[in-house]
């Protein structure tokens, strides 16, 4: 009997390989994908080509020019704020301890398309170029403030359908509002809007990825960081109070992260919907435990992947037209929730 | 008052009162648990024993009145100290998502483990004992929410146990136990206060059990606390008759033999 029998009697070590296993594989894929952006477009990039463009200070040619100042922070733009939107979902289904709450669903994202359509509006209508960062500021007020009405809201009504409800509602009212400012606002805005409010990563520029990368990485790092009061508190509030997470501190820090990380994606790429939901319940799943300290860096990898994937079939099928990547990532994303509600359903049968 | 008062007890309690909203449930709420002591409440539903236990746990705030917790007013701990002074097993239904009961057991561990809460060897050994105390090791990898009621309430004292307090506070420990646990389970309890040390206080309904296990019995009802005292004194049938508005000669709180024969 040494430490060595104790480790393993708890599964520990199989659990250890099965983490890098999936670590390892979604890292590759994500790299696999990254290539296939690059590559993959109007123009077609060979590899040994991209590779020469990449690292090899080949600068000059149409190719070089397509990758660096369009595929290249468009890709990063994918990755990051598709890591920042998975984070962000695991976040709110932690604190509401509800498995299909996400940044969409409840609305922040909503929330936040209106704040930056009405700085959209307000300010272009002055200034010839609307500054990243004011965007980013505007979506985060946003988010903090649908964020606000759903946790007004989570008070009084106790069941998990009526928060998701309640957020749907905060999501239409946004919207709505949204679309009358539309109407108002004169053509050359609405050209504008429109692409952004469908959901997209074009025309990302390398001063939005310095924006984005600016609050994306830092946000990350705190909610990994946070993984030791996030396990307590799956456990619910009250049992995470009493073995000493300070919940107003904890709760304050969760707030403020997930609208950073839903506000940003929303400034920079629109409302994206599911990725928030799916990825953290598919990356539980293959890592076959919810322990943050683990899922954390996995749903942040499966976030990057998914909208890779996403972007390149938004860009590619109906080539040369875009389609909203939010509706790839609604098409593959949302069946992942039935999936999860029926399996649900099932199990409770069973029992 | 002073700060620090000099006090064997570990948890004491004068003329607290209880209740949701600064409204008070129960008042006038004098008590204290001594290290090796269990101290038990008994009373009718809605007595506001749970809001009690939850006072005491740091779960509500205090309506009135004053709690100390090893001789320092609880209002002045930090979640992280209350943590390391008592744990706590309430009556909550859990649901937890691809945890295994060690994973949940281990959560016991948390004001132990350093900042990102990977736990030592050591944290592993103490899991371990506490699975082993409470009979459910062998259940150590299965999915939490595959275990029946008893089986999760037993999961759920290890967890409590392994977090090594000083006070173990327990909302109804036995409610989904049968027959077999339930008398295991108070075995235990006294095992964990006459070896470690540990104070208990908690609610139980079962009332034979209650003069088995308790060293001293508190007697809740309609906002305060109608009598309290050994469990020799608390196990008279007037005593209970009056606690739970029962006729005369239908029950008998010593074996739980009922009578319906009126």
């Amino acid at each position: 009997m040494g430490d060595r029998t104790l480790t393993d009697d708890l599964g520990r070590r199989a659990r250890r390989t099965r983490t890098a296993a999936v670590l390892a594989g979604l890292a590759f894929l994500v790299l696999a994908t990254a290539v296939a952006n690059l590559c993959h477009g109007s123009v077609v990039v060979p590899v040994r080509e991209l590779g020469a463009i990449l690292f090899g200070g080949l600068r000059t040619g149409t190719n070089a020019q397509v990758i660096w100042s369009i595929r290249l922070p468009r890709l990063i733009a994918a990755g990051l704020l598709g890591g920042a939107l998975a984070l962000a979902g695991l976040l709110l289904q932690t604190f509401f301890g509800n498995p299909i709450a996400g940044p969409y669903i409840l609305g922040i994202s909503s929330g936040a398309k209106l704040a930056v359509a009405t700085t959209m509006i307000v300010v272009v209508g002055r200034a010839a170029m609307t500054a990243s960062w004011m965007l980013v500021s505007a979506a985060f007020v946003g988010s903090v403030a649908a964020m606000a009405c759903v946790l007004v809201a989570s008070r009084r009504t106790s069941s998990a359908s009526g928060l998701i409800v309640v957020g749907v509602m905060i999501g239409y009212i946004c919207s709505a509002l949204t679309d009358f400012l539309v109407t108002f606002a004169s053509d050359t805005h609405i050209v504008n809007l429109r692409s952004w409010s469908m959901g997209s990563f074009s025309g990302t520029s390398w001063t939005d990825v310095q924006v984005m990368a600016a609050l994306v990485l830092p946000a990350s790092a705190c909610v990994f960081a946070l993984s030791k009061p996030l396990a307590a508190y799956q456990m619910g509030e009250g049992y995470a109070q009493t073995v000493g997470v300070n919940a107003r501190r904890f709760r304050l820090a969760l707030i403020v992260l997930s609208s950073l990380l839903a506000g940003c994606v929303t400034a920079f790429a629109g409302p994206i919907s599911f990725v928030g939901i799916a990825v953290p319940h598919v990356a539980k799943r293959l890592l076959k435990t919810s322990r943050p300290l683990v899922v954390v860096p996995a749903c942040f990898l499966g976030g990057a992947l998914f909208c890779l994937v996403c972007d390149l079939i938004a860009r590619s099928v109906f080539a040369p037209n875009e389609v909203s990547v939010s509706a790839v990532t609604a098409l593959f994303g949302a069946p992942v929730v039935i999936a999860m509600l029926v399996g649900r359903q099932r199990r409770r049968y069973e029992r | 008052m002073s700060d620090r008062m000099e006090d064997s007890a570990i948890l004491r309690a004068q003329g607290l009162a209880v209740g949701y909203d600064g409204a008070p449930l129960v008042s006038g709420i004098d008590l204290a648990v001594a290290a090796h002591g269990v101290v038990t409440l008994v009373g009718p539903n809605g007595a506001g024993k749970s809001t009690l236990l939850k006072t005491v746990a740091g779960l509500l705030a205090p309506v009135g009145g004053a709690v100390w917790l090893s001789g320092r007013p609880l209002e002045q701990l930090d979640p992280h100290e209350r943590a390391l002074e008592l744990s706590v097993m309430l009556t909550d239904r859990l649901r937890t998502e691809l945890l295994t009961c060690a994973d949940v057991v281990e959560m016991g561990r948390y004001p132990h483990t350093g900042r990102m809460g990977v736990p030592t060897s050591t944290d592993l050994a103490k899991v371990r004992e506490a699975m082993q105390t409470t009979r459910v090791w062998d259940l150590r990898d299965k999915d939490f929410m595959q275990l029946s009621d008893g089986q999760r309430q037993r999961v759920m004292l290890a967890r409590a146990i392994c977090q090594e307090p000083r006070l173990l506070v327990l909302d109804e420990p036995t409610s989904y136990l049968d027959v077999h646990y339930q008398i295991e389970l108070l075995a235990v309890l006294r095992e964990l206060v006459e070896t470690r040390g540990v104070g208990v206080l908690m609610s139980l309904h079962e009332l034979p059990l209650v003069w088995k296990v308790s060293d001293w019995v508190v007697c809740m009802k309609d906002g305060v606390i109608t009598a309290q005292g050994t469990p020799q004194e608390m196990c008279a049938p007037e005593v209970i008759d009056e606690l739970f508005d029962l006729e005369p000669g239908t029950f008998d709180p010593l074996t739980g033999m009922i009578d319906l024969r009126k």
